[in-house]
């Protein structure tokens, strides 16, 4: 073999060095992002927009709700982690005790914006002092009734419920225009749906719904039962269909869309969905509402963006984590597609203005909870979790008081793992 | 005419035999032509409770959502075509000579390896995916068709073994004993008189391989990472699922029509050697 001379070896050098240095400003990076599948649209429309003005793109890949922990969690251990990942921001206590994110702290402190950003997304993203994220595509839940129907009734299309008796007694009067018009509809085998559209409305008339550990305080005050009996009084007299009661969700949006409900809990992602589907419905969005009038809440949800640990192109996801937070992405990106912005300095601006539902929404936010909790998924989400074993016993067997005592201690059990 | 001939009671017992078939088809195909009813719905009647059997109204707009979701319906179908037809190979070039020396050699405790094969297919491979993942990310099949169609011929090679198996036994020795007569050797055997006979063992092992590829979710979702990797299930979760596990009916019920559409064309095509693989699988 013939070795290279140093001359040669020297022009070897120099040719390289310049190929470097030629390639450099244009060798951009490919990052790749996951999103859960129903946060893809507007996460979608924020990459667009980066992409559109950044050296670095974007590749985004859509992930099944149900799988994006699994997926996530796997992909971190075998080191094939995505280098941002945008996912349902209740899962963010569980991902940052298990060291699956990066710490942001100290770029997030040293950012002038973060400091209007949302507080429950803070809140959410914070673990022991420290950082790991920012609210992505946010979202929050909200009432909304349908005009028309009301109308009909003889009820003031313009005036929704104000407080929890309020939907019962216009939900009958909407019933009452015939056997195929319902007053209300909720899913009833939906953990998630509930905890989203219900809970608000237990907490906003000043109940506690989870418990941070197993000596915190569960399902506490009159609102959980307050709310559970109005539920139940609605189901025993007709006002909800009855295919609700084993509802697991897939008709948690279509239902109202359907045109027969009267009024229903929802998420401000209602506004851009009928903006684009169904741009004629006549649809009113209000706080959901407490026990007495001016008692509101909402349940902060939505998505936070954050760095899976260990990813290959950190600085550049640590840059989009900031852009995330700018003028730019919260106004071309979110307020533009009538998405809420994540920073309440720029919640009022040129987009929103005069866009009803969607100052509403921005009031939720402003008004809402986020549980800040470990093993949400089991106290919660899964199909047989005290929240929604509570629920099914209480509204569709009718025992309240014994549903809430029982999935009292049942949380509490979850929470001292 | 011989049928003009036949005894009334004899056509009765047709009927009868007729009547059966006709409603055990119906039973069969039912949910089929209702997926094909939905997914011809406009997309919020396919959503409004109560549920109606017949359209009120007319639209292609499930379909067309489908074609054009994320990356496309024709890459989501290449994807797990490609995988697929890897699968198919696999299975049969491991299967063929497995089955082939646990039928027709004397190998000590074949029973004991055979039955160990077989035991492969009691355990949930959802329980070995965690180990699994890592062990293809090591070796660097993770986010490959390659490593995909490993995968799916490791959950369906038991299966394939045991089919091949048995459709070597169910040729005579005779013809084995008469080609080792004429000298041939074990490889040329093989070749030569085996594998045009049991062709249609092979023809079952590809179909059932070929399903259970192209149906499986949850190996290919964790195994691949990117949207222009995902193969068709993916596809069909990612569409019908939205905020709060709420159902795009239409879209779900259009997608699951355009995924029977290969199986189905699959099926009817190789349909003669498959009912004759299923004969010589199961009688000895």
């Amino acid at each position: 073999m013939k070795s290279l001379s140093v001359p040669g070896f020297r022009r070897l050098l120099v040719t390289a060095s310049l190929v470097a240095m030629v390639a450099s400003p244009v060798s951009a990076e490919t990052l790749t992002m996951w999103v859960r599948e129903s946060a893809a649209d507007p996460g979608k429309l924020m990459v667009d927009l980066w992409n559109g003005k950044h050296d670095n793109k974007i590749e985004l890949t859509a992930i099944p709700d149900t799988q994006l922990v699994t997926k996530l969690a796997t992909s971190v251990a075998g080191g094939n982690a995505p280098d941002l990942v945008s996912f349902d921001l209740i899962y963010m206590p569980d991902f940052m005790k298990a060291g699956f994110l990066t710490d942001v702290t100290d770029q997030l402190a040293a950012d002038p914006h973060y400091a209007t950003h949302v507080q429950a997304y803070k809140d959410i993203s914070t673990y022991e002092g420290k950082t790991y994220g920012v609210g992505f595509t946010p979202d929050v839940s909200v009432l909304v009734w349908n005009k028309d129907l009301f109308k009909a009734a003889g009820l003031d299309p313009e005036k929704g419920p104000t407080t929890i008796q309020e939907i019962v007694d216009d939900a009958r009067k909407v019933h009452a225009l015939g056997k195929d018009t319902y007053g209300f509809w909720f899913s009833g085998a939906c953990p998630g749906c509930n905890i989203f559209v219900t809970s608000p409305m237990m907490v906003a008339a000043g109940s506690k719904i989870l418990p941070k550990n197993g000596t915190d305080e569960a399902l506490t005050g009159d609102g959980v039962k307050t709310v559970l009996e109005a539920y139940k009084t609605m189901w025993d007299e007709g006002l909800i269909p009855a295919s609700a009661e084993t509802d697991t969700g897939a008709n948690f949006v279509s239902a109202f869309v359907g045109g027969n409900i009267g009024i229903a809990g929802t998420g401000g992602f209602l506004i851009s969905l009928m903006k684009r589907e169904h741009p004629d419905f006549n649809y009113g969005m209000t706080l959901l509402p407490g026990i007495s009038a001016g008692q509101v809440s909402g349940f902060v949800g939505g998505d936070v963006v954050a760095i899976p640990a260990k990813g290959k192109n950190e600085a550049a996801a640590r840059e989009f984590l900031t852009w995330v937070l700018s003028d730019e992405a919260q106004l071309d990106g979110l307020a533009k597609n009538s998405i809420l912005t994540t920073r309440t300095d720029l919640a009022d601006n040129e987009y929103t203005k005069g866009n009803q539902p969607v100052l509403m929404t921005a009031k939720a936010l402003a008004a809402g909870y986020v549980p800040w909790v470990f093993h949400f998924a089991d106290m919660v989400n899964s199909d047989s979790s005290p929240w929604i074993q509570m629920l099914q016993q209480a509204i569709f067997d009718g025992d309240i008081d014994g549903a809430i005592t029982e999935a009292r201690a049942a949380m509490l059990e979850i929470a001292a793992r | 005419m011989s049928m003009a001939l036949r005894p009334r009671r004899v056509r009765r017992g047709e009927y009868l035999v007729a009547a059966i078939c006709v409603g055990m088809i119906t039973i069969m195909i039912w949910p089929i032509v209702m997926s094909f009813l939905a997914s011809i719905k406009p997309p919020d009647e396919a959503s409004r409770p109560p549920p109606h059997y017949l359209p009120q109204s007319l639209s292609l707009e499930n379909y067309r959502s489908i074609l054009t979701y994320h990356a496309g319906l024709a890459v989501y179908v290449g994807n797990s075509l490609a995988v697929a037809g890897l699968t198919i190979v696999f299975c049969l070039v491991l299967s063929v000579p497995a089955g082939y020396g646990l039928a027709r050699f004397d190998i000590p405790g074949k029973e004991v390896i055979f039955l160990i094969l077989l035991a492969s297919m009691m355990l949930p491979f959802q329980a070995l995916l965690v180990p699994l993942y890592l062990l293809f990310s090591h070796i660097g099949l993770t986010a490959s068709k390659l490593g995909l169609a490993i995968l799916h011929t490791m959950l369906q090679l038991p299966f394939s073994i045991y089919l091949m198996r048995n459709s070597f036994e169910g040729i005579p020795k005779e013809m084995e004993e008469a080609a080792v007569v004429d000298g041939a050797t074990s490889l040329f055997t093989l070749r030569r008189i085996f594998l045009p006979l049991v062709m249609p063992g092979m023809v079952t092992v590809a179909l059932f391989a070929f399903i259970t590829s192209w149906n499986e979710f949850l190996g290919a979702l964790i195994l691949m990472n990117d949207e222009k990797q995902f193969t068709v299930p993916i596809m069909m979760t990612g569409v019908s699922s939205g905020n709060f596990g709420s159902v795009n009916w239409g879209g779900l019920q259009a997608s699951v029509i355009v995924s029977i559409l290969p199986c189905l064309i699959i099926y009817l095509l190789l349909q003669r050697y498959y009912m004759t693989g299923l004969l010589s699988g199961a009688v000895k």
